[in-house]
């Protein structure tokens, strides 16, 4: 799976970083004093990198848990985000990962219990009220499972602290995990999704449609909360029938009545990382077509936002109550 | 790394041309990408023993010392002898780069001898991390080329090492050579492979020209693996960022300023993406009097088209 894992001196010795190199005995070790030395090197192609990416073990010192930018959030004012990884196993060409870092590396910090730590602030911070926390930003919260454990690690951090809700966020089948525990109340997994169609052109090395599904229908089936993330929404020829299809699809297999929330934004991304990616993927034709910039971020030109949003709220409103939808807006 | 005494003396830089007639496995590769961007194999040996067989093998010739260094090329190559120690490396890297700057796609490749406190000699060695002992600088070349070769530190060193601490190689070459080439290409393209001229039991003082020769002759099919490898990686880069054929003929036909000049190049992509086959040039185009209505319509062109994934 990785042909080098590199390994910042400070956790050379730590526990998850000797089970994890006993791992993948094949694979070289290469030591290395801050991960940043590997992985932040200006002259690196996230495009060419991403045909053989190499694990980093790092400590995350500082930034462990971040608030989530406004317009996020599936409810709760306190919302939050950390990320054990950075970078993902898929390949989504629509990814703001690959306009972000210059490294398609996986980073793995392997410190869990210093963000478990921080997140413990944040929560007496706010006297323990109901705080979000976000795991699936910056990396899939479960492809990569199998090795990083992290659900083995969280789930019952998060088992003991009732009034911190954990967001999985996955396209992945890796459910074992989950499905060998007792489901949690404060914990969803969320699956995201984009229609068949353009999971073939767009989503690379990610399960199919059908397969999510079956995971998430099983995770329902098994007590556990679910969510659906339409996020992001994209414009092709003939999306209309495309969504359609794929709500049709999404709700034949799944109960809605147990579904948690569910969320959709149109695709969108910080200028500077639509630039970074178009110098990338300059023949990719997602990035062909017309796109408009507000405030800093790039997204459809307006008009075809409004009418890709409409459409698909529309849509999906005809088998979920309002209540349970929530649009993430450009504004964030 | 100790240079073997006769190469570090003043005959270092002079390599004998192969004769054309001797017979090789392989002798250039096509590097054309799509688009006729060119993707450039190049080499950087510090010794004529070093390079002496890669010279044979790969057919180099034309040998030229413009640069300040010898360089020997052929169609899709170039290799050059800095001569010893991290500064030459570093030199004639730059130099080398210079002199090819007008090609789309660069790929280097660092052989040489180097030591190791308990490597046999003879054995090949892709380098996956750099350190430089006088500055303690680090660099790590990525890891994508797909090969069982082993793979281990290296140290480059300003006077020859005999001590072989820990479990590194020891150059004299690659931390001056990786960070300079590293300006003129990706960190992928760009790769140390090393092999073990001497160690604990067998030291420098047994080093000749003659065998620092048979130990890069020995690795040739190596090289070529890695060779191959690298022009692929090299290839694929150079064909994502080949420019439409026809974006010549509108600059040629009117004048774009510098910043029009990527405006047209984003929207020329933009064609040959959504537009495969489609000419971009065209009468009614032609008819349009300046670079800023060229660039208008064909941005309006393409801002009507509705996308089509896959």
């Amino acid at each position: 799976m990785f042909n080098t894992i590199y390994i910042e001196e400070q956790v050379a010795n730590h526990p998850r970083t000797r089970e994890l190199c006993a791992r993948f005995p094949q694979a070289a070790r290469v030591s290395c004093q801050r991960y940043g030395e590997v992985f932040n090197p200006r002259a690196q192609n996230f495009r060419l990198q991403k045909q053989q990416p190499a694990l980093i073990l790092a400590s995350k010192h500082r930034h462990r848990v971040l608030a989530a930018p406004n317009g996020y959030g599936i409810g709760s004012s306190s919302n939050y985000y950390f990320s054990h990884m950075l970078n993902c196993l898929y390949d989504c060409r629509y990814c703001f990962l690959q306009g972000m870092y210059r490294s398609a590396h996986y980073v793995l910090y392997v410190n869990y219990e210093d963000f478990g730590s921080d997140i413990d602030c944040i929560l007496a911070d706010n006297n323990d009220t109901d705080c979000w926390f976000f795991s699936g930003y910056d990396c899939d919260s479960l492809a990569l499972e199998p090795v990083s454990e992290f659900t083995q690690h969280f789930l019952p951090f998060f088992a003991t602290r009732p009034t911190a809700h954990l967001e999985l966020r996955t396209k992945s089948t890796q459910i074992r995990s989950l499905l060998h525990r007792e489901p949690l109340p404060n914990v969803v997994v969320a699956f995201s999704f984009t229609p068949g169609e353009m999971h073939r052109a767009l989503e690379h090395r990610v399960p199919t449609v059908e397969r999510r599904l079956d995971a998430m229908a099983q995770l329902q089936q098994a007590g556990w909360l679910t969510g659906l993330r339409f996020d992001p929404l994209i414009y092709q020829d003939n999306y209309r029938e495309q969504y359609r299809r794929l709500f049709r699809q999404v709700f034949e297999h799944l109960d809605a009545d147990r579904l948690h929330s569910v969320s959709l934004g149109t695709f969108r991304l910080p200028r500077a990382y639509f630039k970074n990616i178009v110098q990338l993927y300059p023949d990719e034709p997602l990035f062909a077509g017309a796109f408009a910039e507000t405030c800093g971020m790039v997204s459809y030109p307006p008009e075809l936002e409004q009418e890709l949003n409409a459409f698909c709220t529309e849509e999906l409103l005809r088998y979920i109550p309002e209540q349970l939808l929530f649009p993430c807006s450009l504004a964030a | 790394m100790p240079w073997p005494a006769a190469t570090r003396s003043g005959n270092a830089s002079v390599v004998q041309l192969p004769p054309h007639d001797i017979p090789t496995r392989h002798n250039s590769i096509n590097h054309t990408a799509a688009g006729g961007q060119r993707a450039m194999m190049h080499f950087i040996t510090a010794l004529p023993a070093e390079a002496r067989p890669l010279i044979e093998h790969f057919r180099l010739r034309d040998k030229c010392t413009n640069g300040g260094f010898p360089v020997y090329r052929n169609d899709g190559m170039a290799l050059s002898v800095s001569g010893p120690g991290k500064v030459a490396a570093a030199a004639a890297t730059a130099s080398l780069a210079a002199q090819d700057s007008s090609r789309a796609t660069n790929a280097w490749l660092n052989i040489g001898i180097a030591g190791h406190a308990t490597l046999s000699v003879g054995r090949g060695i892709l380098v996956n991390h750099i350190s430089d002992r006088a500055t303690g600088k680090a660099w790590y070349p990525p890891q994508l080329i797909d090969t069982n070769l082993p793979r281990c530190s290296l140290t480059t060193v300003d006077i020859p090492e005999t001590g072989y601490a820990g479990d590194s190689l020891y150059d004299m070459e690659a931390s001056g050579f990786f960070p300079v080439a590293c300006r003129f290409s990706t960190a992928e393209l760009v790769q140390c492979f090393k092999v073990v001229s001497d160690n604990r039991e067998q030291t420098t003082s047994g080093i000749t020209a003659q065998l620092c020769e048979r130990l890069i002759a020995d690795q040739l099919d190596v090289i070529e693996h890695l060779v191959q490898a690298l022009a692929g990686f090299a290839e694929e880069h150079a064909a994502w960022h080949a420019p439409h054929p026809e974006q010549e003929r509108l600059t040629t036909h009117w004048h774009f300023t510098v910043a029009q000049q990527h405006r047209l190049a984003r929207l020329a992509q933009r064609w040959k993406t959504l537009l495969p086959g489609e000419p971009l040039w065209s009468k009614e185009l032609g008819k349009l009097g300046t670079a800023g209505a060229v660039l208008l319509r064909l941005e309006q062109h393409l801002d009507s088209m509705v996308v089509e994934l896959g």
